[in-house]
């Protein structure tokens, strides 16, 4: 059962990131390998100020969601400014900075060490210990951020960055303030992908730095990229189908030395069969035009 | 001491300068940011690895193995996974989400074959020679003598044969290039091919010194990607400069401030020329629509 619910919980994480990340592929036009930064950035700052001040989670939460928020400024800037293959490598520096941050600032994030023993939130005096509580919480995080996505792939806002991505002087040249727009998309999108890397931290209980590779971001576009973009179902599926795919293997009895790896072969080949014959992906709506 | 990691700068950054010269001509000419050049890498040392201490064969007829078989597959993902997506004539995102992908699948198959450890391709304390107050090992030496080798092989090929000159044209405007009765395809072919023996030569520069594992490649290459940005796109040569712009900065850094800084500059270098000289330095401004 625990079996069961972890999961599916896994699927509440990855969903809420994919979600996040469509806005800016599906949406922005945007192909963006750094979302695993504005994930680490988001678990690194609830773990530490729960930890080293004590704080409540959803305070923590908060802050790390705004200081996330804040920080994709670094990558929304030169986003105004490149196109295409540019923003891919400028998106990819800044991916690999973050991680070299918190690998390196021993001091403040362990390094390498880890912190370990994160503790879970506390909802109405009731402490989430139990998995079965802790995946009711994550499911109505997940229901929130799905509801958010919704009302936000459909509102103006997300009707004029599906513009921009069409034809950004076109948006422009109709009063649409597309700098403005663009760095929000940023905000928004990162500031989900800090709610998805809290809930990791306190459901894993450990994190270190090399749950938030430049390959973990690789996987976060792969699940976009396969499920489709664009829309709502899309990003969905593809979490379904990358999260739930290695506990197949798993039951094919792929022996656990090569079962990432063989995971890894079967998505990147997923990719490449997509590109070439379905570019929205299984049941997405964008197909980078 | 600053000799020495002056030295040290410019032998990593004949490394890179290599892997910047093969993704740079293949960048220039056909537009593909071909991530999946990184598995190449990897695949060459590999394959330098199989031949060597597997099959035991010569160190010289190895690496010619080695180099022949990073440069067929490249071709293959140029004819396999390039190729169709340039006569559908998609954006540029398809062949680099394609890119990811071969990439991402060619890895782990290497890493199923050979295992996640690092390989060592040399045993025993490598022969060191002084100069001065600067210590090099044979292996260094040999690197930057097969770098200037090749560099000026290259430069002949690009400004002395027709070959060279078809590649400019490419570069310059393929589809008058088509035009003029060119099989643009062939030429892509050949331009594959080029990258690939590049590709070749510096994985087995790099095994030979350090070994090689399944996810080196993939370090070596956002390098080389840094030095063509910052030496330039559109010039075949610039990435040399970049390159040992690059090695000489990362070396620096070891000295003054720490080598776990190393990657934090580099790409913060990348960032600050993507925003601010785009063209790199040897480049010539363009406007932004053009890039």
């Amino acid at each position: 059962m625990n079996y069961i619910l972890h999961i599916i919980v896994m699927i509440f994480i990855y969903g809420i990131l994919a979600l996040s990340l469509n806005l800016l592929i599906g949406y922005g036009g945007l192909i963006s390998v750094c979302h695993a930064a504005f994930y680490g950035i988001g678990a690194y700052t609830t773990t530490l100020l729960m930890m080293n001040f004590n704080m409540n989670f959803f305070l923590a939460l908060i802050v790390g969601v705004l200081l996330t928020s804040a920080m994709s400024l670094f990558i929304a800037y030169p986003s105004l400014r490149l196109k295409g293959d540019y923003f891919f490598l400028a998106s990819l520096g800044f991916q690999i900075i973050i991680f070299a941050i918190l690998y390196n600032w021993v001091n403040l994030t362990k390094g390498p060490y880890g912190i370990p023993g994160i503790p879970r939130p506390h909802v109405f005096g009731l402490a989430l210990e139990s998995e079965f509580f802790f995946f009711l919480f994550c499911g109505v995080i997940f229901y929130l951020i799905f509801l958010i996505s919704k009302v936000l792939y459909n509102s103006p806002f997300g009707r004029v960055l599906k513009a921009i991505r069409e034809d950004e002087i076109a948006a422009e040249a109709l009063g649409k303030d597309v700098p403005a727009i663009k760095i929000w998309a940023f905000a928004i999108s990162a500031g989900i992908a800090a709610i998805a890397g809290a809930m990791y931290a306190v459901y894993v209980s450990y994190i270190d730095p090399t749950s938030f590779t430049l390959d973990e971001s690789i996987f976060i576009l792969s699940i976009v990229l396969i499920g489709g973009s664009g829309n709502l179902k899309g990003p969905l599926i593809g979490v379904v189908f990358m999260i739930v795919l290695p506990e197949i293997l798993r039951f094919l009895r792929i022996p656990d030395t090569v079962a990432p790896n063989v995971r890894q072969i079967i998505y990147g080949l997923a990719l490449i069969i997509l590109m070439k014959y379905r570019v929205q992906g299984i049941l997405g709506d964008y197909s980078f035009e | 001491m600053i000799l020495q990691f002056l030295a040290n700068g410019l032998i990593a950054g004949a490394i890179f300068s290599l892997m910047g010269l093969g993704i740079g001509l293949v960048y220039n000419t056909t537009k593909v940011l071909h991530i999946a050049y990184a598995s190449i890498f990897v695949s060459g040392a590999y394959a330098l690895y199989f031949f060597l201490k597997v099959l035991h064969f010569s160190l010289f007829f190895s690496i010619v193995l080695a180099i022949l078989i990073a440069m067929i597959l490249n071709i293959l993902i140029e004819v396999f996974v390039y190729k169709p997506c340039y006569l559908k004539k998609t954006s540029s995102a398809i062949p680099l989400i394609s890119s990811i992908g071969t990439y991402v699948v060619l890895t782990n198959l290497i890493a199923l074959i050979f295992g996640n450890e690092t390989k060592i391709v040399t045993s025993g304390i490598e022969k060191s020679f002084q100069f001065g107050s600067v210590i090099l090992t044979r292996i260094q030496i040999i690197q930057f003598a097969a770098f200037l080798l090749l560099f000026t092989l290259y430069l002949i090929l690009l400004k002395r044969t027709k070959f060279g000159k078809l590649i400019r044209a490419f570069a310059n405007n393929p589809e008058l290039l088509s035009m003029c009765g060119v099989e643009v395809l062939n030429l892509r072919i050949l331009i594959f091919g080029l990258s690939g023996i590049f590709a070749g030569v510096a994985s087995c520069l790099v095994a030979l010194d350090i070994g090689i594992d399944p996810y080196a490649g993939m370090s070596i290459l956002l390098v080389a990607l840094v030095s063509l940005i910052v030496g330039g796109v559109g010039i075949f040569e610039s990435a040399v400069f970049g390159g040992f712009l690059i090695g000489i900065i990362q070396n620096l850094v070891v000295w003054k401030i720490s080598a776990r800084w190393q990657d934090c500059i580099t790409f913060l270098i990348l960032i600050f020329f993507l925003l601010f000289r785009p063209q790199g330095i040897l480049g010539i401004k363009k406007r932004m629509e053009e890039l």
